[in-house]
């Protein structure tokens, strides 16, 4: 076995943990050691301890540092944030009603899609419109960055095709065809190596960044599939269909591992934790439901909404649950325990997102209200109002700071 | 709504659910007739900038009506929404008679549309409840709806206002998609 150095760490806030750069042999590689359980009043000197005992990289040389990057770490989640959001900008340049909205890693640029055929990057700090990328013959309604590098952008339309585009110029690279139908959602692999997209043709494919084709038909729904997600290392995809069921397939073979079958309607999202252990369901039968990510077995029903859910997602670190329906709740995935109950929404709610950090909830929803929400206690801190119709979509910054809004008013907001 | 419902309402109806697309120029009265259709308050209606979709229980259909803004600049994006499209409502002011010509334009261009291809269309003659509007034969008439032979077609009085008409037309597009549909 080649010999190992470590070569520097780095901090990785949410979800905690540090990331190793080190060399073995010729090769520069990084591994990341999760910190998922880290609370403000965890036992450091234990805990470190306790990495240095599993990771053979942490040598007692660098001790020290890594009891420092834990403190940092420890220091950004016991940050009390009492941070009031107040409207910054309406961007009223989309002609028609918006689909949905996404941030880059760090924030500083957004992008939207729209009705009017066209999705929008936009600056974050100036509320400036960089780029107008044209070309997609219907609605674009799924949209992505190549997080964490930002430098693509993908977008998803009713015309049947995907486009890859540039960050930095707003050029198309390729445009992805072989969809028979709308394509309504789609996600970069973590490596930005793939594209997936899912469509109303019942089918999911892989492309190829580089070479700009597909790589693999993920074949198996009879209904249109809705979401799909990767899981945090990109060996696993998970498809959601309007055919009740949830494909979980192997990325390289595109063979379809599991059907998660156990929803008496629509799945209307699917995510996975961090870990890659858990996969949570969300469908039109007014339950959640978590299953095992390896072998694909049932785990716990999340029942307890009286309509239909429509999103339902992780927080970052993997540990907890939350969920949209008429009604937003929050569960704990390791007892499955119902946390707390965000009532208040006089409508609907489509949307719901965790911040980075994990003690605030956002939700939008159709009473044309965006609301923020302690994650704990479940109490309304904030009432983002302002669009004058539905709220399709939110999305919170990796700081948590800025909000940003896409409503079938046709505007975008900024909120600080 | 929500984006999700949207998705729902796009993908091909089962037998009992009947998707019509409302069109028509801007001012012509699609929301009115829209809310008159859901029973909704008509007081407070302004300019669609974007769509509105309801769903209405008719004679054993579920009839889920899509009514598209109709502003000049944004009827090129009408084309968004002509999939699995059942029945085509088509509005029309038949007070404004400066416009026959340019709803009678936006019609025709509908109806060379490929996705609308054999479409049955049925074309409102709203606003009867002004003074001033034409009866729907003239329209009929101005707008040469006699040559059009390759769909079933019907014209139909109504003020969206009042009510008056609008379930008669309502009647012919249930009898026009059971024979489509079954």
């Amino acid at each position: 076995m080649a010999a190992m150095a470590l070569r520097r760490l780095l901090l990785r806030y949410f979800p905690p943990g540090i990331i190793l750069e080190y060399v073995e042999g010729v090769e520069s590689k990084t591994k990341s050691i999760d910190l998922l359980d880290l609370r403000p009043d965890t036992d450091v000197t234990a805990l470190v301890e306790e990495i240095q005992k599993r990771e053979p990289l942490i040598t007692a040389s660098c001790l020290e540092h890594v009891v420092c990057l834990v403190q940092r770490l420890q220091e950004k989640l016991g940050e009390k944030q009492n941070h009031k959001f107040s409207l910054f900008k309406v961007l009223r340049t989309h002609i028609l009603p918006l689909t949905n909205v996404a941030f880059n890693k760090s924030g500083s640029r957004f992008i939207t899609g729209s009705y009017d055929r066209t999705c929008k990057l936009w600056d974050t700090a100036s509320g400036e419109e960089l780029h107008s990328l044209e070309g997609h013959r219907n609605v674009v309604y799924a949209i992505a960055f190549n997080n964490p590098y930002g430098d693509k952008i993908a977008t998803g339309s009713f015309d049947k095709t995907c486009k890859l585009w540039s960050t930095e110029t707003g050029k198309c690279y390729h445009t992805f065809r072989g969809h028979s139908a709308e394509i309504v959602c789609l996600s970069f692999n973590p490596q930005s190596t793939l594209l997936a997209t899912g469509s109303m043709d019942t089918t999911a494919k892989l492309w190829d960044l580089e070479k700009g084709e597909e790589v693999a038909t993920l074949n198996g729904h009879s209904a249109e599939i809705i979401a799909l997600s990767f899981n945090t290392t990109g060996d696993r995809i998970i498809t959601g269909s309007f055919d009740h069921t949830v494909g979980v397939w192997d990325v390289g073979t595109g063979r379809l591992l599991h059907t998660l079958i156990g929803h008496r309607g629509e799945i209307s999202s699917a995510q996975f934790n961090w870990d890659c252990s858990l996969i949570v369901t969300g469908s039109m039968d007014k339950t959640c439901m978590l299953w095992s990510a390896v072998t694909g077995t049932h785990i716990a029903t999340l029942a307890g909404h009286s309509r239909e859910v429509l999103d339902v997602c992780f927080d970052y670190a993997g540990q907890r649950i939350a969920t949209a329906s008429a009604d937003a709740r929050v569960y704990n995935a390791g007892t499955k325990q119902c946390i707390a109950k965000l009532e208040g929404h006089e409508d609907e709610i489509s949307k719901v997102c965790f911040n980075p950090k994990g003690n605030c909830i956002l939700t939008a929803s159709s009473d044309k209200t965006a609301r923020l929400w302690d994650a704990a206690t479940g109490h309304c801190l904030q009432i983002l109002e302002g669009h004058t119709d539905e709220i399709f979509s939110c999305a919170f910054n990796y700081k948590g700071d800025t909000i940003i809004t896409g409503s079938k008013d046709n505007s975008c907001r900024i909120w600080h | 709504m929500g984006l999700l419902s949207i998705l729902r309402k796009l993908k091909s109806t089962p037998d009992q659910e009947v998707r019509i697309l409302l069109l028509g120029l801007d001012n012509a009265g699609k929301t009115t007739l829209l809310k008159q259709l859901a029973s909704e308050d008509i007081s407070h209606i302004t300019p669609t900038q974007g769509f509105n979709i309801k769903s209405v229980q008719s004679q054993g259909f579920k009839l889920n009506v899509w009514d598209i803004g109709g502003q000049r600049k944004i009827r090129p994006y009408w084309r968004n929404y002509f999939e699995n499209t059942d029945i085509l409502i088509y509005v029309i002011d038949s007070a404004d008679r400066k416009r026959f010509e340019e709803t009678g334009q936006e019609l025709a261009e509908l109806l060379d549309e490929e996705k609308l291809s054999g479409v049955p269309v049925l074309i409102f003659a709203n606003k009867q409840d002004l003074l001033t509007a034409a009866p729907a034969s003239e329209i009929a008439e101005g707008l040469n709806l006699h040559t059009i032979r390759d769909r079933v077609w019907q014209i139909q009085s109504c003020s969206a206002l009042s009510g008056e008409g609008v379930q008669d037309g309502m009647n012919w597009v249930c009898k026009n998609v059971s024979t489509k549909k079954k």
